[in-house]
């Protein structure tokens, strides 16, 4: 144990003369710390946010059953919000939180158009990304373990040191392995500790910090180790650098890409703006329809309201909600399609990313943080059976109980976000 | 082993200089040697190139035997092998009797190694240069001794907590040279030692390994320097596209014979 501490030490002491080192590690250090202020800013405001649309939904739904009593009016006026909430993890891994919306506003209307009328939402934002700590270690932190690897063993060639040091070492580890062991060591404390103060802060749970960063050391792992194998025969440290970032563009760019492209090309997806569309268009078509052949094919998914059909004037709400709810059914079929397809991709990009180690934390770590599509497109459902509660309440009183009273508005269903979280 | 042989793999061309090395031999004195250098029969070829054939000498306690030849002799190659770093194709060489690739870390333990450029850490200082390669070799000493090492050697008192890349090549051949009397091993290998020197380092160079031999140490150094090894060598083998062609040995209280050896060197362009 005493010579284990005694190579340690000296490792230690030497890394810390090495002024690029130490201002590799600071960056790494700064770096991450960053990323991890960066990502608790946006969970943060992406928290308040639904604090703030909370406070303003409730109240402006108080003010529309103050002004309206009609249920057709009410339904066509208050506005319900719905929200993903952050994961207790999401400021590590913001995911897929800047390309799918993680809130929506929505009404009794049709519902499929709302949900999609964002589909290309932040489209310019999300080429950019975001530096969040998945990005840092998953892009960054390879290029500083290949700046801090590449030239452990050429450097010491070169300077005609090499023969020297493993003559004198006492052992192998004496020398390489307490030197790998103290950089790499070193490497981890600087990117992992503002992750470490980011979960306390943020209410992480232990085992997902233990996971998270069990996750990272072992990609980090992977790089060292290559690091050091390609560099260990090697004389020439340009030439083992230049071998490993060519390696780092194929893992965290090529492979991701031309996978992205193979995937597009072999999974069929509508887009969200034909699912909009296709529903728009029923929603408009149903005015000019017979009444009875929209309320016709109502009855079929509602047969409890089959009695309570019948119109006395040109214009009803029931009729009205009614089209609504059929225009979702018309963009049922594309709608399904477009999550089948998106999971089929999902499933695919998981295959891929066995190819591409970055990819592949990045893919672990997002859906730990449940920011990945996965939790999108459970988002998008929650929203469906939120939506579907709001019919099931409005309906009674469109179809046939009049105007509701205030103490059942009071028991309207409310939606509660079942984000998983970290905890 | 009480006595060497001079040279047994000379080749026919080479009839003279063993006729030169044979003049040169002191069979009696050598015998007083104990061999902890032995190479026998060794030969190491990279890619079917014969780099080494069939090398035989010995080195013995408190004896400096310079390996004398040109570029792509093989002197280097040779060191390596003693060192580990290439596996004989054929033959063996043993270092304070043991086989060196079966007993590598205890031959690496025995053995203080001078690289030709023995560039230490030119941010660190002289001191924690040393301080880190005792540290490496699981060696403690205290500044006291490490400082004595370095006023053995001649180190400037002034530039031992200067970092390195301030120093000459001298100094650094020094420190090098303090760091190995630290480590207190019996058996110095040296590459090309005096290279790159000014003739005072020289002098204050082979005067300190002159000592370390009659303290009993074990030195081997290669050079392509024929005045410089007939200055401080007790035997010098003269090493030619792989082959010892070659031996002399200073007579009892002498030197070698710089001409001869410089003729048998010239002979055929060494």
């Amino acid at each position: 144990m005493n010579y284990l501490i005694k190579q340690f030490t000296r490792e230690w002491g030497f890394l810390l003369r090495q002024k690029y080192v130490v201002v590799l590690l600071l960056c790494s250090l700064v770096l991450s710390g960053f990323a991890i202020y960066s990502g608790l800013s946006e969970v943060s405001e992406q928290q308040q946010t639904i604090e703030r649309l909370k406070a303003a939904d409730q109240s402006d739904r108080a003010n529309v059953q103050q002004k309206q009593n009609d249920a057709g009016m009410l339904a066509y006026y208050s506005f319900h919000l719905t929200y993903s909430q952050p994961s207790n993890l999401a400021f590590a891994a913001l995911g897929e939180r800047d390309i799918f919306p993680w809130k929506h506003r929505i009404n009794l209307l049709a519902l499929e158009g709302q949900i999609y009328e964002s589909d290309a939402q932040n489209a310019e934002l999300a080429q950019a990304g975001k530096i969040d700590f998945v990005f840092v270690i998953s892009a960054l932190a390879p290029l500083v373990i290949i700046l801090l690897f590449h030239d452990l063993f050429a450097s010491e060639r070169t300077s005609g040191r090499h023969d020297l040091l493993v003559t004198t070492a006492k052992s192998y580890f004496a020398l390489w392995g307490a030197r790998i062991t103290v950089r790499f060591v070193a490497l981890i404390v600087c990117l992992m500790l503002p992750f470490f103060v980011g979960a306390f802060i943020a209410g992480a749970s232990a085992f997902k910090v233990a996971y998270v960063s069990l996750l990272c050391i072992a990609y980090l792992a992977f790089w060292a180790v290559l690091s050091v194998w390609l560099g260990k025969n090697a004389t020439s440290a340009p030439r083992v650098a230049s071998s490993l970032i060519g390696l780092w563009v194929l893992f965290a760019f090529i492979i991701p890409i031309l996978g992205d492209l193979a995937i597009n090309k072999t999974v069929h997806s509508p887009n969200g703006g034909d699912i909009v569309l296709t529903q728009r268009e029923a929603v408009n078509d149903a005015w000019d329809l017979h009444k009875s052949t929209t309320m016709n094919a109502f009855i079929k998914e509602y047969p409890a309201l089959a009695p309570y059909v019948d119109m006395s004037s040109e214009f009803e709400w029931k009729w009205y909600y009614a089209f609504q709810q059929m225009g979702d059914l018309k963009a049922a079929e594309l709608s399904q399609a477009y999550r089948d397809s998106a999971a089929k991709k999902y499933e695919l990009a998981g295959t891929v990313s066995w190819l591409s180690p970055p990819l592949l934390l990045q893919r672990s770590l997002t859906r730990a943080a449940n920011t990945d599509s996965v939790a999108a497109y459970n988002y998008e459902q929650q929203i469906r059976d939120y939506h579907q509660q709001l019919r099931e309440f409005y309906y009674p009183w469109l179809f046939y109980k009049g105007d509701p009273t205030k103490a059942a508005l009071e028991n309207m269903p409310r939606f509660e976000s079942t984000t998983q979280t970290s905890k | 082993m009480t006595t060497h042989q001079p040279v047994n793999h000379t080749s026919n061309n080479d009839s003279t200089i063993a006729e030169q090395s044979k003049n040169q031999n002191n069979d009696n004195k050598r015998a007083n040697y104990k061999a902890i250098i032995e190479v026998d029969s060794l030969s190491f070829s990279i890619k079917n190139n014969a780099i080494l054939k069939n090398l035989n000498f010995t080195v013995g306690s408190g004896e400096i035997y310079a390996l004398l030849g040109g570029n792509g002799a093989g002197k280097s190659t040779t060191l390596k092998t003693l060192l580990g770093f290439n596996k004989p194709t054929q033959g063996s060489v043993r270092v304070a009797g043991k086989e060196v690739s079966k007993a590598l870390d205890f031959v690496r333990g025995k053995t203080a190694y001078l690289p030709e450029s023995a560039t230490l850490y030119p941010h660190l200082t002289a001191r924690e240069n040393v301080e880190y390669f005792l540290s490496l070799a699981d060696i403690n000493k205290t500044d006291e001794q490490i400082n004595a090492a370095f006023k053995r050697v001649a180190l400037q008192e002034g530039a031992w907590e200067r970092p390195m890349q301030t120093y000459s090549k001298g100094m650094r051949q020094k420190t090098a040279i303090a760091l190995a009397i630290l480590r207190e091993a019996p058996i110095f290998l040296l590459d090309e030692p005096t290279s790159g020197l000014d003739p005072v380092a020289i002098d204050e160079f082979n005067q300190l390994v002159r000592e370390l031999a009659l303290s009993g140490a074990t030195i081997l150094m290669v050079t392509h320097d024929v005045y410089g090894a007939c200055q401080v060598a007790n035997r010098i083998g003269l090493l030619r596209a792989g082959e010892l062609v070659g031996e002399f040995d200073a007579p009892e209280n002498g030197r070698i014979d710089t001409e001869q050896v410089h003729a048998a060197f010239a002979q055929r362009g060494a």
